[in-house]
């Protein structure tokens, strides 16, 4: 396999950080150099070098073998390229990614792709909290790009999102979309509770809700051209997904339009 | 020099460098889609009298376009991207805006573009949205029988070429009609180009200048077969009848490729219908950047 390949010595005792390790950032670099890039969070020093074995040549794809939930950052401040992860994934997951694509084959923690503006990820297994939320202190989350999440996503994913596309295949928790700015959310297995606190604008679709809002109005059946865009986009942008890939959706849809709380064009589009 | 019976001048057409856009406009049947485009390009024949000169380049299926439905693409050229886009603005405002089920979207891709939906997006009074999937963005304007969708932007070009064209001259009118035809038929299926007169098919061939005050073009008395002994025609004592295809393409290249369709048709059909001579109008090579000479298109 080409590229560079990380791979974990042992399980992790500590957090570690791989924000900016990414291609863009590693090329030109020695497989010395690599190894002595420093991505501890604890008290002790820890280099690349002490705790994967590193192989491989950098150029524009870099493979994780054997992940970690305690890898965190993994993909941020990706620009170009390929970040491949057999694994589970930590927080902060394609956090400030620009472009390029990461794929994951397992699970991912809080916060992933928070503040990201370009590129595709794709997890094949579930999310944490906050999916494309804004971090503390930020005033936006995600600004751009594709998420696809294989399974389900925690609670208030979308948080003060802004652009992009987040398809959930499996269901999403509770108050996602909260305080959302635009972009779109599909989840394939419906919303948990209250979905859409104080969205001014974006999109939430999906084919059933837990408890909706008493802030958003019906505004009855219709077959909106943006559907038609939304598939369109998605089957050009993510190319051939296998069974990860978002089924169609339906041309027709009720419009819930909210939150009324606030300046009320968001919606919700359901299609069951 | 004569091709199958028709003598062929040794002239060349002088076109103009032209700024020009391109539009994707779709709805749900191919029907409105087409009345929509017809809309927006109607009253769109010269730059000169009518703003920007529009047309039909072809027909796409619902695969080709952005929303799946089937729709037509549009071209629009003006002198200049500050002249074409109010021209944009109130086309697309009133005639696509208005059409049942329709969308618009940016049909040229190009590093400049026109702010496509500065304009139409405002008729939402403040309940349009926006929608931005990858790089491109999508305004969904509320109207009464559902959204309209228009895109933000549309590309623009100012390598344009304008006025690309061909004169037939014959000695049957309903003849010479439907040679002409034939010929338009043929250039439609050359991608870029449009030709913005009724049915492709110009009548009434113009000068610059006029002895009116005010008027900025005249008949040109040359070629009217009425006037043929009364002034200095340039047409032969058997010529019945005189029309032009103009051409306005995205490139040079697309004009010449539509002039050379014309050609190739008209004089495959030949005397038979009446033609008997094919030019083409220039101002001496002095105010148009692009000649296109027939002798080169035929080669």
């Amino acid at each position: 396999m080409s590229g560079l390949v990380f791979k974990l010595r042992a399980l992790l005792t500590e957090r570690i950080d791989l924000t900016d390790i990414v291609p863009n950032t590693l090329a030109g670099l020695s497989l010395h150099d690599v190894q002595r890039l420093s991505v501890g969070t604890g008290r002790s020093k820890a280099d690349i070098g002490d705790l994967f074995f590193v192989s491989g040549s950098t150029d524009e794809r870099l493979v994780i073998e054997g992940g970690s939930s305690a890898i965190d950052g993994i993909g941020s401040g990706l620009g170009a390229g390929t970040i491949i992860v057999e694994g589970d994934a930590g927080s902060l997951t394609a956090c400030g990614m620009r472009g390029g694509r990461l794929e994951i084959a397992g699970n991912t923690g809080s916060h992933l792709a928070s503040g990201m503006r370009g590129g595709i990820v794709v997890v094949k297994g579930s999310a944490g909290g906050r999916v494309g939320a804004a971090r503390a202190g930020e005033r936006f989350g995600m600004a751009g790009g594709t998420v696809v999440i294989g399974g389900d996503a925690g609670d208030r994913a979308g948080d003060r999102m802004r652009r992009g596309t987040i398809v959930v295949r499996g269901r999403c928790g509770a108050a996602t979309g909260s305080r959302m700015m635009g972009g779109t959310i599909l989840a394939e297995g419906g919303f948990g509770d209250g979905p859409g606190p104080l969205l001014r604008r974006g999109t939430l679709i999906g084919p059933s809700v837990e408890r909706l809002l008493s802030t958003f109005a019906d505004c009855g059946h219709h077959d909106p051209v943006v559907l038609r865009l939304i598939n369109r986009h998605l089957a050009s942008t993510l190319g051939d997904l296998g069974d990860l890939a978002p089924k169609p959706l339906p041309l027709e849809v009720r419009r819930f339009a909210g939150d009324l709380a606030t300046i009320g064009k968001g919606e919700l589009l359901l299609t069951g | 020099m004569k091709v199958n019976g028709v003598a062929i001048d040794d002239t060349f057409a002088e076109a103009f460098g032209m700024s020009g856009t391109g539009l994707v406009i779709t709805a749900d049947t191919s029907k409105w889609a087409r009345i929509a485009a017809d809309t927006m390009c109607g009253f769109g024949t010269s730059v000169i009298g009518c703003g920007a000169e529009c047309g039909i380049d072809r027909e796409l299926a619902p695969d080709e376009t952005p929303d799946g439905r089937p729709g037509f693409r549009v071209l629009l050229f003006g002198f200049s991207p500050e002249s074409l886009l109010p021209q944009l603005r109130n086309r697309v405002g009133q005639c696509v805006l208005t059409s049942p089920g329709s969308a618009c979207f940016n049909g040229l891709d190009a590093p400049q573009h026109l702010a496509l939906s500065a304009g139409p997006r405002f008729f939402g009074d403040g309940w349009q949205t926006s929608k931005r999937l990858g790089s491109r963005r999508y305004w969904r304007v509320p109207v009464m029988d559902g959204e309209f969708v228009i895109e933000d932007k549309c590309g623009l070009t100012t390598d344009g070429v304008g006025g690309g064209n061909l004169l037939f001259i014959g000695t049957d009118r309903a003849g010479l009609l439907e040679t002409t035809e034939a010929a338009v038929a043929a250039i439609a299926k050359i991608p870029d180009v449009i030709t913005p007169f009724p049915g492709g098919i110009v009548r009434s061939g113009s000068k610059v200048g006029s002895k009116y005050k005010g008027a900025v073009a005249s008949t040109n008395q040359a070629f009217c077969p009425t006037l043929r002994g009364a002034v200095n025609s340039a047409l032969s004592p058997d010529t019945i009848a005189v029309l032009e295809i103009v051409i306005d393409g995205l490139t040079s290249k697309a004009v010449a490729d539509a002039m050379r369709a014309g050609l190739a048709t008209a004089t495959g059909i030949g005397t038979a219908k009446g033609l008997t001579r094919i030019s083409a109008g220039n101002y001496g090579g002095k105010l148009g950047q692009h000649h296109y000479h027939l002798k080169d298109l035929l080669a």
